[in-house]
């Protein structure tokens, strides 16, 4: 039994130890800032600067001379977003029967999954590129969406997850009821597993926005492609770079993901914080 | 804020099937390269003069369209992975300077130039550079952009307190030795402890290498890099460590930017593109530069070249905008655009070029760079260079930062090389 | 490998509704149809890459020639192969260095999460930051925590009387700053990731835990551990899988400006990890044919790696 004020003091205890580990996260990401707003000689100097400079406009100017921002970043929305919709879909169905059904031939298809998981992603470009203009997805968005829209990441995310989070009385329950298995996945499923499809949809989100390789080789039209393809043009060679406008865009491209994380974050912890440890 | 199912179900399936629909119907023909007017050229961001790429569109806007697309992040990859997947292949490329090896035994996949008489342009280009797009079987691939002369950066005022030779005619003059080189670094290190002349042994050792006009491996594919002129590069690079006028710092990090910065690192073999990296990694060390001819004889270091693929329909009309992009006034204002040192010894004369810079105390280091682009020497470069020169660059760090026995390290390198030529099928 | 979770129960509307057995295609259709977009996509974009590296592997090629019958040669090679081999000691170093602190680190940051009430909403921004911050400005940062005359980490060191370490340019002190890069990168992720996780677990459990006496610890190791096993055990694997395909965290941090392969992973190799190995190799040495057989190695490697994992934590929750 504690006292008021030693479960004051364990908050205080508790929100420095945060408060540290929330400057170690920002400490790089304020220094990102700092970057944007001053011009690339300034940034080398050493000692460095720590304060923010003049630049910030002149960059942005320059960014948008230099790119096509907001047409780029449109086509990031749509395939980031139409591959986050389609791999939760496919993905939360498929862990869902991975998680909570028996079937002939589980268990090696399961391994099977694993496997794929392990398959190391830079072996595919020449082929994926060749099997791409084959099908005519070359310099369409199409080449990035289809391909992503279901992964066995996601499938394993969620299988661990719904493992331990439908339970099986509702399951059981909801059986006798006579309901469909879809109905099972949409009514009993879904609903419990609110904060599992969050970070499912926060990362896949990230990955596809911040992904570049791929989009790159198969993106062929400069006019039409994704924001970090565009961005990935402002990397001069022989110590050109204007790290400065490199910044300034990279920066921008993170307002979107951030407020993908504010929404999908709050799913996460939301109005369930009665589990927690006190 | 709450997220109904429903709605992003159906909002998600909307937006989705409405792409993927879109994707699959506009994929009916498959392009190779271009079609109709269109003319696509690739280079990256720096490979050309924004100004003159910009001047082309126009000029050649009533012929053709030309698209320039500068491709961002590994350049090579994206270049080779379309033109094995044979779509999508760009009319004109450029071919980065270290990428040459690689694309010149693969020719068959460009246009040989001298169909399209390029030979009427040889005289006006660097002979050495004209020879490096040129393939084993004689046909020629690359159109020269831009070269990377080296010469030796150093610091007037600390090359002065050291009693050292300051005056950037007198620095050429008698630092003109490896051994005269390394008696000033032994005695800048006297005069001024802490100083060291070099950052580290590879920049010997490289440098070396690069000055002879040959590699690690030659035409007929035999390994040459355990022969003499290695050996000696090796040996200077040895005893640049030995005799301490190397520091153990790392290019690039902070501690060796503020060695520089400070004075503690006053000199270094690079090429002409190095001054941006300088102006932009150590600003408040204007004017304290000055330009010399490096020990020995210049060397050259990066330079890139256009190039017309198989898949361009209008090979001729392609060479017509890649000569003119090229010629000596657009080369002067590619160094201007993006300091792409120019292939085109007429350029150096011309006044964009002649400006005295006040980072380097006003000297015009056009005076410098210029004669040493005209005395590289050319060396074969073979495909298998880089996999077989990698041993040998390893090992001589692994003796500079890591103090490893110079004896060892040499072996050491040379059981890795004969077993990597073993594996690529070069005779040793 | 299921079997670390209770055994499922058969939530099939045609036993539970009393009718008899049908056969196995039409009674598990609707499974079968479920699972399919993800082995469907595998067999249209992931097989036929798979089976054309194998068949690279199998050949000489230079990315853009010709290719040259190689046979297991490839393989031959890379099995005495030092450099490759130095490489998966490192990849297994640093990801041990990393992925220990991280789990520890990411666990106790969610729960700390989970039971702050203030500010919540920041600390999770703040500690998604270093998930999504710009690479470029990360290898600045790092670079200079870890310079030997000028970084935090010297200074921090020299502070209480120990001397500087050159972090760079000794093979321990690269190892340890890339794994200390990683941790830095990913501890907020998977401090996320068990917050998911922790929502799973009732609020009655802790209940009746308190009603029983248990102190935070002993809650912790008889409540939270166990209920999350499951996430658990994927946090392991997926650091596993994707620690031991790592890559862009030493090349950021150790390329140089010099004319150096960006792929050389420092002075030694010491930072080397397999999958930048697999980069020099292709890229750098324009050795295609080499690239794949060593893909295939970081292959083995990871599936290896993976089962002996999950049989450990799999053997601890049988206990």
């Amino acid at each position: 039994m504690t006292s008021i004020k030693g479960t004051r003091r364990k908050g205080v205890a508790l929100h420095a130890v945060l408060l540290v580990g929330l400057l170690l996260s920002a400490f790089p990401f304020y220094w990102a800032v700092i970057m944007s707003t001053h011009t690339s000689s300034e940034i080398f100097t050493y000692p460095p600067n720590l304060l923010p400079g003049s630049h910030f406009l002149e960059n942005l100017r320059g960014l948008f001379d230099a790119v096509d921002f907001f047409g780029s970043m449109g086509n990031s929305l749509l395939v980031a977003g139409s591959v986050t919709f389609l791999v939760l879909l496919f993905d939360s169905l498929a862990a869902f029967v991975f998680a909570k059904f028996d079937f002939p031939g589980k268990r090696v298809l399961f391994a099977l999954l694993m496997l794929i998981f392990m398959v190391p992603a830079q072996l595919a470009a020449i082929p994926q590129f060749v099997i791409m203009a084959k099908l005519g997805w070359i310099g369409s968005m199409t080449s990035l969406i289809v391909p992503a829209a279901a992964n066995a990441f996601g499938i394993f995310w969620m299988r661990q997850y719904m493992t331990g989070a439908i339970h099986d009385e509702l399951l059981d329950a909801s059986r006798i009821d006579g309901a469909h298995f879809l109905r099972q996945y949409w009514h009993v499923a879904l609903p419990v597993v609110r904060p599992g499809l969050a970070f499912l949809g926060i990362f896949t989100f990230m990955g596809q926005w911040n992904d570049y390789a791929w989009p790159l080789i198969a993106l062929t039209n400069p006019d039409n492609v994704t924001l970090q393809v565009a961005l990935s043009q402002l990397n001069g060679t022989h110590g050109t770079t204007d790290y400065g406008m490199v910044m300034t865009g990279a920066l921008l491209a993170l307002i979107p993901l951030l407020l993908v994380f504010a929404i999908g974050a709050r799913q996460i912890i939301g109005d369930l914080a009665k589990g927690a440890i006190k | 804020m709450r997220l109904s199912r429903r709605g992003l179900l159906r909002a998600g399936l909307a937006g989705t099937a409405a792409t993927t629909l879109g994707g699959l119907a506009t994929g009916c023909a498959v392009p190779t390269g271009s079609t109709g007017r269109n003319m696509v050229l690739w280079y990256w961001d720096g490979g050309l003069g924004d100004t003159v790429v910009k001047k082309a569109k126009a000029r050649y806007g009533d012929s053709v369209d030309l698209q320039a697309i500068k491709i961002g992040g590994y350049y090579r990859s994206k270049l080779m992975t379309t033109m094995t997947g044979r779509s999508h292949i760009p009319d004109i490329a450029g071919l980065k300077g270290e990428d040459m090896a690689s694309y010149l035994p693969n020719a068959d996949q460009f246009v040989d130039l001298r169909t399209l008489g390029a030979e009427r342009y040889r005289s006006r280009y660097l002979a050495w550079k004209w020879d490096q797009g040129i393939a084993d079987d004689g046909s020629m691939v690359g159109f020269p952009i831009d070269c990377g002369p080296v010469a030796h950066y150093y610091q007037y005022g600390v090359f002065r307190k050291a009693g050292l030779p300051y005056d950037p005619d007198d620095v050429s003059a008698e630092l003109n030795t490896w051994e005269k080189f390394f008696t000033a670094g032994e005695r800048l290190k006297k005069r001024i402890p802490g100083t060291y002349l070099l950052s580290d042994v590879n920049m010997v050792f490289e440098n070396v290498v690069q000055q002879g006009d040959r590699r690690y491996v030659d035409k007929d594919r035999h390994f040459i890099g355990d022969e003499q002129h290695v050996r000696d590069a090796w040996a200077l690079a040895v005893e640049a460590k030995r005799r301490g006028i190397v520091s153990d710092l790392v290019a690039g990090t902070p501690d060796q930017l503020s060695a520089v910065q400070d004075g503690k690192l006053p000199s270094q073999l690079n090429a002409s593109w190095a001054t941006n990296d300088i102006k932009s990694g150590v600003p408040r060390t204007k004017g304290r530069w000055r330009v010399a001819q490096m020990p020995v004889r210049p060397s050259n270091n990066g330079g890139s070249f256009l190039a017309v693929t198989k898949a361009c329909r209008e090979p001729e009309r392609a060479f017509q905008i890649i000569t003119w992009l090229l010629d000596a006034a657009n080369q002067a204002q590619g160094f201007v655009d993006a300091g792409l040192f120019p292939s085109t010894p007429a350029s150096y004369t011309l006044g964009a070029l002649r400006e005295p810079d006040p980072f380097f105390g006003g000297q015009i280091t056009m005076d410098v760079f210029g004669p040493a682009a005209q005395r590289v020497e050319v060396a074969y470069n073979s495909p298998f260079d880089v996999a077989l020169g990698q041993p040998l660059k390893d090992e001589i760090k692994n003796v500079g930062v890591l103090g490893k026995d110079p004896r060892k390290a040499w072996n050491d390198a040379m059981r890795k090389c004969r077993r990597i030529a073993t594996h690529l099928g070069v005779s040793h | 490998m299921a079997t670390t979770l209770r055994k499922p129960p058969v939530a099939d509307p045609a036993t539970a509704g009393g009718s008899r057995p049908r056969t196995g295609a039409r009674r598990y259709w609707h499974l079968y149809a479920a699972i399919s977009p993800f082995y469907l996509l595998f067999l249209c974009f992931g097989l036929i890459p798979v089976g054309f590296s194998l068949y690279v592997s199998l050949h000489r090629w230079d990315g853009l020639g010709s290719m040259e019958w190689a046979g297991l040669s490839q393989y031959q090679y890379l099995l005495g192969d030092s450099d490759f081999w130095t490489a998966v000691g490192n990849t297994i170093v640093i990801w041990a260095l990393a992925t220990f602190p991280m789990i520890f680190l990411a666990m106790v940051t969610a729960v700390m999460l989970n039971s702050a009430v203030r500010l919540k909403n920041l600390y999770r921004f703040a500690y998604f930051l270093p998930n999504v911050t710009s690479v470029v400005a990360i290898a600045i940062i790092f670079g200079s925590v870890f310079s030997t005359n000028f970084g935090l980490v010297n200074a921090l060191l020299q502070a209480v009387g120990l001397d500087q370490v050159a972090w760079l340019n000794t093979p321990w002190g690269i190892k340890i700053a890339v794994a200390t890069l990683m941790t830095w990168q990913w501890t907020g992720y998977n401090a996320i990731i068990f917050l998911a996780g922790l929502q799973t677990i009732p609020g009655e459990l802790y209940e009746a835990a308190r009603m029983d006496g248990a102190g935070p610890v002993q809650t912790f190791f008889r409540i939270t551990l166990p209920m999350m096993r499951p996430v658990l055990l994927f946090v392991l694997v997926v650091s596993t899988v994707t620690g031991l395909q790592s890559f862009s965290e030493p090349q950021v941090l150790l390329q140089t400006t010099s004319n150096d392969s960006t792929f050389a992973g420092g002075p030694g190799h010491a930072g080397q990890t397999m999958v930048l190995y697999f980069f020099q190799q292709t890229f750098d040495n324009n050795d295609f044919g080499y690239g794949a057989a060593v893909a295939w190695g970081v292959f083995l490697v990871v599936v290896l790696f993976s089962i002996i994992n999950w049989r450990l934590v799999q053997r601890r929750g049988e206990d």
